[in-house]
């Protein structure tokens, strides 16, 4: 009895958290002019037309671009901060820490507010602003994933490294980053995705010309109403997170992935 | 050529670039906002330099404003006390599950996570909306005559907000049940206590600093949550993040930036009623 309602309960939650993104894909395949259910048909005609309207398409590319730059730059100061944590017990390690996590928690859309007003103030131009607010928030993440691997690797395998002759630098490249190179794909990963996915931070900081898709599809919904291509942009995104999220199971493992 | 670094030298250069990307990209920009909403609202620039206590007395004094604190405080509410009474029981059943059961549960609860909000709030407008799976099933069966709008409510935003943030509470719960020692539960059966009564009085317990870091998760996200509130409450049914939008929106950027810290000062007081109530520093740093 007890196991059966437990169950019923665990249903209910699967449901309420993925029926919305299945009813979104069902959707995007609609040969239908508009939302109705079930489809009557099924067809790629929304995917096409997404790839027809320029802003769409640009969002689109947009988006990746950004993903993949907002990854890479939170890498590089997730795995620095990452290092220096690892390795250091004092308030100042504390307090770095603390910092970096801080976005991870921090309303977004306040933190946009902020940027915003102090881009407007120094005359920081769009792309590079958009991209600077997404190496804040995809920080936390991309850190996470590192300083977790950095914690479990074996520091006297360096001290042996350094032992023999090389410096600290060169001892990190050649042994550290090798054994923890798993721990900053995942990290990557996650700040790909997060960015891929960014909505509130961004709300503020697209400017015209440089909207991301996330964005995209909310100006459709708010100012165009509940078209299909909606839909499809929607689903292109699900697309592009499953695929990478494959990936990163084949390339690192799903254990490395939900380890917090 | 080698350059020799001291240690010393090198771990300033390691820390330096991430302290200096976080002061410049989010603790200077906060740190002007809080000072911006001091200021007086200018037509012409962001503000005049004018100090004033205005823009915080003028959201206290003005009873919009309190409606809306009331509004955002019970759809907080709900969702928080939702979130737990859902994913609790979620969390249970995947702690007990074998490793890999539970890593498959981990990573169908971490998928939704990574889908934009905007995506899974845009789920509910086709399922809620006046043409959405909900109006048209229940049409073809009879139950209302033509179609019903669900959405613009309080029942959507918060079914909306639940929904996306639930995840966040399964893992969280999920992760602090699985560190729990079994040896205690199987103390407490063998002294002679029931199901019911070990899991109130040992599991429960136990399981509080993820009980409380995942309310104060879901706590700080449901208040951000700008995008999802405005798709399932429309502009009938607005929360505090909206109206930092809406003075954004019309250039009152004083005005936003202190709705932007009463929001945050509404934040800290609901995480500090978690802290006293939960109590989670009575089992960290234990197993």
């Amino acid at each position: 009895m007890g196991g059966f309602i437990l169950r019923l309960i665990v249903g209910i939650v699967l449901a309420l958290v993925i029926g919305p993104i299945l009813v979104v894909i069902i959707a995007s395949f609609s040969s239908a002019e508009a939302l109705s259910f079930p489809p009557p048909g099924l067809s790629f005609r929304w995917f096409i037309e997404f790839f027809r309207i320029e802003e769409m398409r640009n969002a689109f590319v947009l988006s990746i671009v950004l993903a993949v730059a907002a990854a890479c730059g939170s890498a590089i100061i997730g795995l620095l901060g990452a290092v220096y944590v690892s390795r250091h017990r004092n308030a100042f390690s504390t307090l770095l820490q603390v910092l970096i996590m801080a976005p991870l928690v921090f309303p977004a859309l306040i933190l946009g507010l902020a940027l915003l007003l102090l881009y407007k103030t120094v005359n920081m131009g769009v792309l590079p602003g958009l991209f600077i607010a997404h190496i804040v928030v995809c920080l936390p993440y991309s850190f996470r994933s590192i300083l977790t691997s950095l914690q479990s690797f074996d520091t006297t395998l360096e001290e042996a490294g350094q032992s023999l002759g090389a410096g600290p630098v060169r001892s990190f490249r050649l042994i550290t980053l090798p054994i923890i190179w798993p721990g900053v794909l995942s990290g990557w990963l996650f700040a790909f995705v997060v960015s891929f996915g960014e909505l509130n931070t961004a709300l503020f900081l697209t400017g015209p010309g440089v909207v991301t898709l996330p964005i995209e599809i909310f100006s459709y919904l708010q100012f165009q109403g509940n078209q299909l291509v909606v839909a499809a942009a929607s689903s292109l995104q699900v697309l592009v997170i499953l695929f990478v999220l494959v990936a990163a199971e084949r390339l690192v493992g799903a254990k490395q992935l939900v380890q917090r | 050529m080698r350059t020799t670094l001291s240690p010393k030298s090198l771990a300033w250069a390691v820390a330096l670039p991430p302290l200096v990307i976080l002061c410049l990209f989010f603790v200077v920009p906060l740190g002007y906002l809080l000072f911006i909403s001091f200021m007086s609202n200018s037509a012409t620039s962001l503000y005049d330099l004018q100090p004033t206590l205005a823009n915080y007395t003028d959201i206290f004094s003005d009873s919009f404003y309190w409606l809306i604190i009331q509004r955002t405080l019970l759809s907080t509410a709900t969702v928080l006390v939702l979130c737990l009474l859902l994913g609790y029981p979620v969390a249970f059943y995947a702690a007990h599950l074998s490793p890999r059961g539970r890593l498959i549960m981990l990573m169908i609860m971490m998928v939704p996570l990574m889908v934009s909000n905007v995506v899974r709030a845009y789920g509910w407008v086709a399922i809620l909306g006046r043409s959405g799976v909900l109006s048209s099933t229940l049409k073809g069966a009879g139950l209302i005559a033509r179609p019903v709008q669900y959405l613009y409510s309080f029942e959507a935003v918060t079914l909306g907000l639940l929904t996306i943030l639930l995840p966040f509470m399964v893992i969280s719960l999920t992760n602090s049940l699985a560190t729990i020692d079994k040896r205690y539960t199987e103390a407490a059966h063998s002294l002679g206590a029931g199901p019911w009564r070990t899991f109130l009085r040992v599991t429960l317990p136990l399981s509080s600093p993820g009980v409380a870091s995942g309310l104060m998760l879901v706590t700080f996200l449901a208040l951000s949550a700008y995008v999802s509130i405005a798709l399932l409450g429309g502009p009938r049914y607005k929360l505090l993040v909206s109206m930092v939008f809406d003075s954004v929106s019309t250039f009152r950027w004083p005005r936003a930036a202190a709705l932007s810290f009463v929001l945050l000062l509404i934040a800290l007081i609901i995480a500090v009623v978690i802290q006293v109530v939960i109590r989670p520093q009575r089992v960290q740093g234990k197993g």
